[in-house]
């Protein structure tokens, strides 16, 4: 691998116009990742999932530059439907569409030349390995006091011409005071076997909301890692809802740093999974100052031999006086052969402060089943019902009520 | 209507029901009565198909055997069961629940399911009937509810799907004497010349709502002696310890 990796990255230098700062600083995280690799179990951070073994068990001869001169046809099917929307469009890895009909152009900036930081103090492998490829950056800037009028989908479209590629995408959005930003995350993958490595970073300036649904529903081969780094001032509110279901195998990663005062950040998730997939949830929230909140809500159904891993860590500093942290996990394991690794993390260094968490999972209730049988249900319907209700009121913390309803389509939890 | 003969249950080796016979013609009530842990449950879960019992004899219903038949194809027949301990089923809504199970059964039946407005008109009708408070039924299926609320609940879905044969577990037990009354003129006003009823208590004071046309003693899985409604009244005295 490590021939291919340096083979790609000279190739992707040679074919690309980045600046001397940019080539510096991908040339360092370059060698950090040749040095590190893709992480195993021996880390912390993946011991339940082990990247490595994961990518070489599902992907042949993975290679890392992607040529994005050609445009890519956009297959608009996907779009979501019966929902007014902003676009940006990914296909294969190349920014297909920016599309902002909805909103006032001098109330947003669209910046995509790429901004690399120098000192990344990161010891995130996934992070090296993507400041090293990335060559398509988006940047929002949505001003002070601007709500956009419309959710913004961000798609990430694969096509069947991807095969054992790995896809790097860096994408930043500041939210200014008072501004406000809901974001649908939307895959489609037709393509195989990829490693598709997304890299968000989210400013959350005083009095701003961003609410990011990242939705995963669509089955498909590819590897996945999506990182968001979130940095939030004061009485700024992040709610991000996590539909983790139609990759082979995902980690969604969420570092959330409550910088501000009644700053408050809100993580909610469900894992419907199915045959060999295998998706990771992992949180990092910091209450670093006083009064900050933070929730956590985590329900999985898992059946076949899947496997669904919940590592929430609170970290609440010695300054961060009253400090109010939930976090609860809870999975129903449709058969024998499933997995469900809960890793709840506190740690607290202040006296003053709310924490609790919980894990629980078990299997489905055959009492239950029974009573709705008894009333005339099958077997079928009874599980699904009794499914359903056990995820909805993860969907119901879901706090706009269009995307909760197109959620709850797309879950088919409609009653 | 309904006709056991020779009804034999185990669970794990363990002897429950044995030897076990009861025939309950069209629009008759029976009450059984019997001490902890007699079987009278496990009879009921049998005869609405719940698995995990080793069993052999012959239930009949309407004629035909019904062990091969899966619990919803009993409900669809016409056999319902109140239970001892209604379950609570978060994240589902009671009046979702009752119009799905009402036109699963319509359904079964080559019936035509009846639409959200003509529903709710029924449900409405019903609830009343049972002085059962209609905000609940937008609440989550029995979460939160009282154990009377709960028993409450399962009278209402009986009356909804409006069974052949109704098994009522213990339905009187953590009433309120007001709720046993409402609950017990729910049960006569379905009491018709073909509805047949299976009333499992432990006391005699529900009987003096609901006549029973007979009454039966079940002792370790067997029923011991039969009679009329007077049955229950020396069962009341006696005690099941100096019965018999
Ligand atoms: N799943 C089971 N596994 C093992 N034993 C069981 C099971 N279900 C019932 N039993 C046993 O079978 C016997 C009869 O139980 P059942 O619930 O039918 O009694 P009951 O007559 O309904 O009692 P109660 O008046 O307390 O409701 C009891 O001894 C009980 O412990
Ligand atoms: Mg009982």
């Amino acid at each position: 691998m490590e021939k291919q990796l340096k083979i790609d990255f000279q190739k992707l230098l040679e074919t690309s116009n980045f600046s001397k700062k940019n080539v510096e600083i991908k040339r360092k995280n370059f060698e950090n990742f040749i040095e590190k690799g893709f992480p195993n179990r021996r880390e912390e951070n993946w011991k339940f999932s082990d990247l490595n073994q994961i990518i070489s068990k599902n992907i042949k001869n993975l290679s890392f530059y992607n040529d994005l001169s050609k445009p890519n046809k956009i297959d608009q099917s996907i779009f979501i439907d019966g929902l007014e929307h902003n676009k940006l469009v990914f296909v294969n890895g190349r920014i297909e569409k920016i599309e902002f009909d909805y909103e006032e152009k001098n109330k947003m900036e669209i910046l995509d030349d790429l901004v690399l930081e120098k000192s990344n103090n990161s010891n995130n492998s996934l992070l090296f390995l993507n400041n090293a490829f990335v060559s398509k950056y988006f940047k929002l800037i949505v001003k002070k006091n601007y709500s956009l009028k419309k959710p913004l989908a961000i798609y990430n479209i694969t096509n069947k011409d991807l095969v054992s590629k790995s896809i790097n995408l860096k994408i930043d959005i500041l939210l200014e005071e008072n501004s406000s930003l809901k974001l649908i995350d939307f895959s489609n993958d037709k393509s195989i076997t990829n490693f598709i490595n997304i890299n968000y970073n989210f400013d959350l300036q005083k009095n701003s909301i961003l609410k990011n649904y990242k939705i995963d529903n669509n089955s498909n081969s590819n590897v996945k890692y999506s990182f968001s780094n979130i940095n939030q001032d004061s009485n700024s509110v992040s709610e991000i809802f996590l539909l983790s279901s139609g990759s082979e195998f995902i980690k969604n990663e969420i570092n959330c740093n409550l910088n501000g005062e009644y700053a408050s950040a809100f993580v909610n998730g469900v894992y419907i999974l199915g045959e060999t997939k295998h998706h990771e949830i992992k949180t990092n929230i910091n209450h670093l100052v006083e009064k900050t909140k933070s929730y956590q809500l985590i329900k999985g159904v898992l059946e076949d031999t899947s496997k669904a891993v919940y590592q929430g860590k609170i970290f609440v500093d010695s300054k961060a006086q009253k400090t109010d942290g939930y976090q609860l996990s809870k999975a129903i394991l449709l058969n024998d052969n499933t997995e469900f690794d809960a890793k709840p993390e506190l740690e607290i260094y202040a006296d003053d402060v709310k924490c609790s968490h919980g894990s629980a999972s078990g299997s489905l209730n055959e009492d239950s089943i029974f009573y709705l049988m008894s009333r005339g249900l099958n077997y079928q319907e009874a599980k699904k019902l009794l499914i359903n209700g056990f995820l909805l009121d993860v969907v119901e913390k879901i706090t706009d009520s269009e995307i909760k309803n197109l959620i709850k389509n797309i879950m088919s939890l409609k009653q | 209507m309904l006709k056991i003969k020779n009804l034999k249950a185990d669970i794990e080796n363990k002897s429950i029901l044995n030897n076990f016979n009861l025939e309950i013609k069209p629009g008759e009530v029976h009450a059984i009565m019997g001490p902890n842990g007699s079987g009278k449950s496990t009879l009921s879960n049998i005869l609405s198909g719940k698995k995990g019992y080793d069993i052999s004899g012959e239930i009949l219903f309407e004629n035909k055997n019904i062990f091969e038949l899966e619990t919803e194809e009993r409900a669809h027949k016409g056999i319902f069961l109140a239970f001892q301990y209604p379950l609570e089923i978060p994240g589902v809504n009671t009046n979702i629940f009752l119009k799905t199970s009402l036109n699963a059964i319509r359904k079964a039946r080559g019936e035509k399911e009846l639409d959200a407005i003509e529903f709710l008109k029924l449900v409405k009708l019903k609830a009343k009937e049972l002085k059962f408070d209609e905000e609940k039924l937008n609440r989550q299926l029995n979460v939160g509810f009282s154990g009377g609320e709960k028993k409450k609940n399962e009278i209402l879905q009986m009356s909804i799907l409006n069974p052949k044969l109704s098994i009522l577990d213990e339905t009187d037990s953590g009433l309120d004497i007001d709720a046993l009354k409402t609950v017990a003129d729910g049960v006569n006003s379905l009491r018709k010349k073909d509805n047949s009823f299976l009333i499992i208590t432990h006391y005699q004071r529900l009987l003096d709502y609901i006549k029973p046309d007979y009454v039966h003693v079940l002792i370790n899985g067997k029923i011991i002696k039969s009679g009329g409604p007077e049955l229950a009244l020396e069962l009341e005295k006696k005690g099941y310890e100096n019965f018999n």
